[in-house]
């Protein structure tokens, strides 16, 4: 693969004891200095993706690199940061001593680990409570010094599984800000999350997981094209012209009716303005809308061929014969 | 290196916060205080610094044998009983959790995501957990050591070897815990199955013991009866008249007494065998302590067995003791004589037998 890729995974394989196939056959690629989103629904087998990467869990069959070093290959680690899903940690250390254990882990000496334990406290807005002991801290904030770990020892590539789970508001557009922020400064991240919409404006490149198995792989603009649409929005009772334009929805909002379109009909669009103006109508709207990308998340479930997709958990050895 | 460091700090950090650790360390001082509080006077012995007094001709202040009394209490009640159980299993309650928490989901990924092999991250975070007992048996032994300089000018440094020792014994039981521990994820069922472990090495031990203490004990009065039917057997030879029948009936005594003893020293041997060999693949719990007691005591010319049972002051050694009491003594000497590659290389043998299916586990599993 090409050196701009950041992660390049080919055929990737876990079936767990017990027979829960959680990955059958994952390829995707993540291009150096891009924000990538990891979506799937539960049990889709994102988090077991990740840790695979992480060494956390052995792959059943895996074909990939991270960072040009197959996966697997330990003295790599020391250029990714990693935030696992629901993490723990030592109660009785202070967010200090936390940092402090997390970078020797890594291998940075003291002198640098406190250089930048303080600049990583501020950045995530915990620099009053360094010397506090984590098993006090809210889910948020314990999901700030979370992030701060992975970004300790200046990583190249990160790979954040649900960071905001359990963050406010404000923390939340924060933390989208501080992913830009380390994107422009060259960094690639993959992100896991189920907020969507929280995803969209952020992420260039994303994957969808369904049922261990890549639904679709591509960038959220090039996902959604075909499903973009032309709305128009009119007062009054149902038009009795509807049935002579060719292709137009039209649904009751209220008083008034939302017709839609194909994105690339826009000559139509014309034509039904001026119909529509023709019998004394207000137009109240006209939008060209994309498909967002929680609309194009359940097509994928309902695209994907996996009879239960909606519901949560791994394919088993037994329900779904591979 | 920085890695190995940070996780032993971090396992201090993680004994510090622990209440049971404090607790452990607070009884420890109280039994150093209590045994500096033993002295010995002009008359006698003096108990809780002077509260209490026990005269005594054999150990007062003027005795050689006070020594081997102030250091035997150390070394057979202080380091037998408060150490090697008490005090092991206040150890066992705390550090159970060390691997099951370690290992738990959410915390274990932010260790194994590192790039540190999971063999070293395993084997520093077993040292982390010898390191409870390591600092509880340092503070100990320094205040035993002050304590048996001050009371009997016994300036021994052969008490720090309790360190290595108790630590080597400790470690031999925290394997398994870790074991369990890993394979489980389970606090209660790591510490329940340490303890039965534990228990087993004990009584173990106590039955090849007690089995060997028999088999003994019947040789000696085989012996003894072999020796008794020579002597009615020359009576019968040298006696006349009536004399005759009562040796003959004491003779045909003797031999009833033989063969029963002899039928029990098969019964009790083929026993031992199995024992022995079962013995062989546990480690040596009790003799890895002994080992302390046998460095303090081995230029002394008594024990404080000994000195305890009274032995010490008899006149001269009784004749025809109990054949149990020698069976007994036997027992023990052969405990003592066993080599320190022996009480030491097989328990290690075990623990790294262990340790090995430990870290096998440890690094394939999915977490
Ligand atoms: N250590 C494990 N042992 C056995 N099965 C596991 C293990 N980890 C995950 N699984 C199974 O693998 C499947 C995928 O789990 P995974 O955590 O990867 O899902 P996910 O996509 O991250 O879901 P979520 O969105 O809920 O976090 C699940 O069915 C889960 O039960
Ligand atoms: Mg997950």
């Amino acid at each position: 693969m090409t050196s701009d890729a950041a992660i390049t995974i080919r055929d990737a394989h876990k079936t767990f004891k017990g027979g829960v196939q959680a990955l059958r056959g994952v390829s995707m690629t993540v291009n150096r200095g891009q924000i990538f989103g990891l979506l799937g629904p539960n049990g889709a087998g994102k988090s077991t993706l990740v840790k695979i990467l992480m060494t956390v869990i052995h792959p059943t069959l895996i074909d990939g690199d991270l960072l040009g070093k197959p996966v697997g290959h330990r003295a790599t680690l020391r250029r990714v940061g990693y935030l696992p899903e629901h993490h723990r940690f030592p109660v009785y250390l202070t967010a200090e001593q936390l940092l402090h254990y997390y970078g020797g882990l890594e291998g940075m000496r003291r002198p640098e680990r406190r250089a930048r334990i303080g600049e990583l406290l501020d950045l995530t807005g915990m620099s009053a409570w360094a010397r506090k002991k984590v098993g006090g801290f809210s889910k948020g904030m314990q999901q700030r010094v979370g992030l701060a770990q992975a970004l300790l020892h200046d990583p190249e590539l990160i790979l954040l599984d649900e960071p905001t789970d359990g963050v406010d508001p404000v923390g939340r557009r924060e933390i989208r800000q501080l992913l830009l922020h380390l994107q422009s400064q060259g960094r690639t991240i993959l992100v896991n999350s189920h907020i969507l919409a929280e995803l969209e404006p952020i992420c260039q490149q994303v994957a969808i997981l369904v049922k261990g198995k890549l639904a679709r792989e591509g960038t959220v603009a090039e996902l959604t094209a075909d499903r973009q649409r032309w709305e128009v929005e009119i007062d009054g009772p149902e038009p009795t012209w509807i049935d002579t334009l060719k292709g137009v929805d039209c649904r009751t909002e209220g008083t008034h009716h939302c017709l839609s379109i194909g994105g690339d009909a826009a000559p139509m669009v014309q034509q039904m303005i001026d119909l529509a103006r023709g019998e004394g109508r207000t137009v109240r709207r006209v939008e060209r809308i994309g498909e967002s990308l929680e609309d194009l998340f359940i097509r994928s479930l309902e695209e994907s061929g996996e009879a239960d997709a909606a519901t949560p958990g791994a394919a088993s050895a037994g329900k779904a014969g591979k | 290196m920085t890695a190995v460091l940070s996780i032993l700090h971090e396992s201090w950090l993680s004994l510090r916060a622990q209440g049971l650790f404090k607790l452990t360390m607070g009884l420890n001082l109280l039994v150093i205080v209590a045994f500096a509080s033993i002295g010995f006077t002009d008359t006698g012995v003096s108990m809780f610094f002077g509260l209490s007094h026990a005269d005594s001709e054999h150990v007062n202040a003027n005795s050689p044998w006070a020594k081997l009394l102030y250091l035997g209490i150390f070394s057979a009640i202080i380091v037998n009983v408060w150490l090697a159980w008490i005090a092991t299993g206040l150890a066992l309650l705390s550090t159970s959790s060390i691997f099951p928490n370690f290992v738990s989901q959410g915390a274990v990924e932010l260790t194994l995501s590192r790039p540190i092999s999971r063999t070293k991250i395993f084997l520093s975070k077993y040292c982390g957990g010898l390191l409870f007992v390591v600092m509880q048996v340092s503070v100990f032994t320094t205040g035993a050591f002050l304590a048996a300089g001050w009371r009997v000018g016994a300036w021994d440094p052969a008490i720090f070897l309790a360190i290595p020792l108790i630590t080597l014994f400790y470690s031999y039981l925290f394997c398994i815990n870790v074991f369990v521990g890993i394979w489980t994820r389970s606090t209660l069922t790591a510490l329940i199955v340490t303890l039965v472990f534990w228990f087993s090495a004990f009584s173990l031990r106590t039955a090849e013991n007690l089995v060997t203490r028999f088999v003994y004990s019947t040789e000696i009065q085989m012996q003894r009866d072999d020796e008794r039917i020579g002597e009615l057997m020359h009576q019968i030879e040298t006696a006349h008249g009536p004399a005759i029948t009562t040796f003959e009936t004491r003779l045909d005594e003797q031999q009833k007494s033989l063969e029963a003893n002899r039928t029990a020293h098969e019964k009790l041997e083929a026993w031992q065998g199995p024992l022995q060999v079962a013995r062989w693949l546990v480690p040596e719990t009790s003799g890895t302590i002994n080992l302390l007691k046998r460095s303090l005591e081995h230029d002394a010319s008594a024990t404080f067995e000994d000195l305890m049972s009274g032995e010490l002051f008899r006149e001269s050694p009784r004749r025809n003791r109990n054949a149990d009491f020698e069976a007994d003594a036997k027992v023990s000497d052969r405990e003592n004589a066993r080599p320190v590659w022996w009480v030491l290389g097989k328990s290690l043998g075990f623990e790294a037998v262990v340790l090995a299916a430990a870290i096998w586990l440890f690094r394939r599993k999915d977490f």
